[in-house]
């Protein structure tokens, strides 16, 4: 009797045990259904936190717009976009740990990069074991394409792209420049532009009369600048980030330093250096990736360049720079690849970014056997008034370029 | 001329880093608290000169005058009612304290101001002075003559008033002062509530010269620390010639052998320091 009442017993709860797995399975699939986890790994903390704050907002704007309008479309069914983020500590061995930790654990299904070319490259071979559709918005180095992985894709060209248009725009319109100072920050992608700078210089037949690296958080640039100065270059070229680059700046203000050009990347790009910089930046020339002022009619969801400045705007009371405009590129692609495809299949999307060939808001985008895109003309610039002004590439020309930075 | 011009900087400069790193010394000197929190203030120090200069138009000068006393109370209520209830614990103990403490202000300035940097540029400009060749930027000149004029009224307040006797005295010998009736505990409060306060005038006087961001107070924090091992603990002259030390080694070196090994060679010096001389140039012990 008491046997069969506790059988009985078993099998009620069995079945209610069952029943209620059963029932927070289906949950689960059901949410699991309706929305896209897409991992971003940032440095949100740390040194490099105010560049994850940018791609933070690239993303964030994308998936805004991407669930107003009701979602992606997979196969004719709506999906809500989400974006799951984990904060690397500016530390890039764990971004490689927070991108495995993403795939295996949070079951993310596709893959924003971590920032910068190192942390990216790091963190590649862990998507490319996984399979992970990956595209990285802010690397530009060649060395990290250069691997023969088939899953990462990136939104920004060679470095050599950003100065050689620079070097023949200064070759034609300063002949006076023969000599030019190269400064660079002691880190990967800073010091991978200067020497691009370095070659394109020789190519272009300009002696490199300085060529130097600072240490990261140096806090005085005075012994240095004295050197560059007691050399009268014609051309200044300093890389950094936007500190190092303001630091520097005031430094040749206070040393009275004038040169006939003065190059800084890549503080110049965003509006907060142009704001603090503000009299000292004028003439001051620069490259980049992106720039608002640029006009392509986009398939993608944001379309017309000026509506995604004009969308950026509204949310964040601020102009877009490069960065934050390639971070929302990076989910406008994935969107258009997983509508193209209709599914969420990793190896199909992979396939899709793979032989993609548009038109976007942020201007061609088709990448090459290695995965980097190969199809953009990034544009020169120069601070004058207060404004960044295009000068290349002819297209978008805004202004001509002006010698001499007092 | 270069040669000229490269000691003027590191004169200039050394100036910088003693103003940066008098406070630091001070806690350190008297408490023999590891002050974490340091670059921090400096930082805090240099958002009150921006704010100041930006939404109510008061120049740097006067934000001097307005930073001392609320450093001083910040730093003495901080020492009051948090550090005192450790100051008798290991070195480690107070160590993550002001670690916390400093991760908490840290992070709580990135959140108010956001960690975009920011530049105090006044109008109009101070300019240069230029002599022959040589050129000396004027804020920096400033700045190193405010510098001068707080390490020399921290020298006057130690070595004359009552109060900077007590905290000499303290230092030297804890029990013996504690006997002489020296309320210890508002001596350690009235030291690290001297230390903020030349912290935030350090900041003020910063921001003038340097990008302003949250991400900046460790480069600050790193500088005081070599300073203070280079000058010796214990005098505000040590701060003054671990300044310069610091400087004139960074500043010879950078020309010499570049820009990118400037920071390795203050580093071999510290470690020679650490091991040849731990006092430092003119480390005694008390401030005297």
């Amino acid at each position: 009797m008491v046997q069969s009442r506790l059988a009985r017993y078993a099998r009620i709860s069995g079945s209610l045990l069952i029943a209620v797995a059963g029932l927070a399975g289906s949950a689960s699939l059901a949410s699991a259904e309706d929305v896209i986890r897409f991992g971003a790994p940032l440095p949100i903390t740390g040194p490099l936190a105010p560049e994850a704050v940018k791609q933070q907002m690239g993303y964030n704007l994308w998936a805004e717009e991407a669930n107003k309008a009701g979602g992606i479309n997979v196969g004719g069914r709506k999906y809500k976009v989400e974006i799951v983020y984990a904060d690397y500590q500016s530390n890039t061995p764990r971004s490689v740990q927070t991108t495995e930790q993403m795939i295996t654990q949070d079951k993310i299904n596709f893959m924003f990069g971590p920032f910068g070319s190192g942390a990216a490259k790091a963190a590649s071979t862990i998507s490319e074991k996984y399979k992970m559709p990956t595209i990285a918005a802010s690397a530009s180095s060649s060395q990290v394409y250069d691997q023969g992985y088939k899953y990462l894709f990136g939104t920004f060209t060679p470095n050599d792209t950003l100065t050689t248009p620079l070097t023949q725009i200064i070759k034609a319109k300063a002949p006076e420049v023969k000599k030019v100072a190269i400064l660079a920050r002691n880190d990967l992608f800073p010091l991978a532009i200067a020497q691009e700078m370095e070659k394109s210089a020789k190519a272009n037949g300009i002696e490199v009369a300085y060529f130097e690296k600072y240490a990261i958080n140096t806090l005085d640039h005075s012994g240095t600048l004295s050197q560059i100065k007691s050399l009268a270059p014609q051309w200044i070229f300093v890389t950094g980030y936007t500190n190092d680059l303001l630091l520097i700046r005031k430094q040749m203000v206070d040393q009275q330093m004038k040169a006939a050009v003065v190059t800084m990347i890549a503080g110049p790009a965003y509006q907060e250096f142009i704001e603090a910089a503000g009299q000292s930046a004028e003439n001051i020339s620069s490259a980049s990736w992106w720039h608002p002022a640029e006009q392509y009619a986009g398939k993608d969801i944001f379309g017309q360049t000026s509506n995604f400045v004009k969308l950026f705007r509204a949310k964040y009371n601020s102009d877009p720079d490069y960065a934050q405009a390639s971070a929302a590129l990076c989910g406008a692609l994935f969107q258009m690849a997983i509508e193209k495809v209709g599914s969420l299949d990793r190896e199909k999307v992979r396939d899709e970014l793979a032989k993609m060939d548009v038109v976007t808001f942020f201007g061609p985008v088709r990448f090459g056997a290695n995965g980097q895109i190969n199809s953009l003309e990034p544009p020169v610039f120069q601070i004058q008034n207060q404004k960044a002004v295009v000068l290349f590439p002819d297209a978008i020309k805004q202004g001509e370029f002006k010698l001499g930075v007092n | 001329m270069l040669a000229v011009q490269v000691l003027i900087n590191a004169l200039v400069l050394g100036c910088l880093y003693a103003c940066i790193a008098i406070g630091f010394s001070l806690v350190w000197g008297v408490l023999n608290v590891i002050n974490l929190i340091h670059g921090s203030f400096i930082v805090l120090g240099a958002y009150l000169a921006w704010g100041a200069y930006q939404w109510l138009a008061i120049s740097p000068w006067y934000a001097l005058v307005i930073a001392a006393p609320l450093f001083f109370v910040f730093g003495y209520l901080l020492q009051r009612l948090l550090l005192n209830r450790v100051i008798t614990a290991p070195v480690l103990v107070t160590l993550t304290l002001t670690f916390g403490l400093d991760l908490i202000l840290n992070n709580a300035m990135i959140y108010y101001f956001k960690a975009d940097y920011r530049k105090l540029t006044l109008s109009p400009p101070t300019g240069s002075i230029s002599l022959f060749d040589v050129v000396v930027p004027v804020d920096r000149l400033i700045a190193t003559a405010s510098a001068l004029v707080l390490t020399g009224l921290l020298y006057l307040l130690l070595r004359r008033s009552k109060v900077g006797r007590a905290i000499v005295a303290v230092r030297l010998d804890r029990d013996a002062a504690v006997l002489m009736g020296v309320d210890v505990k508002s001596i350690y409060a009235i030291a690290f509530g001297l230390g903020a306060a030349l912290a935030g005038c350090a900041g003020v006087l910063m921001a003038l010269i340097f990008p302003i961001s949250p991400l900046t107070s460790s480069a600050y924090l790193g500088k005081a620390f070599v300073v203070c091992v280079l000058g010796g603990l214990g005098s505000v002259s040590g701060a003054l010639a671990g300044g310069l030390l610091l400087a004139l080694v960074e500043g010879v070196g950078s020309t010499l052998i570049g820009p990118a090994h400037a920071t390795t060679l203050s580093f071999v010096l510290l470690i020679i320091f650490l091991v040849v001389r731990p006092q430092g140039l003119l480390g005694r012990k008390g401030f005297e």
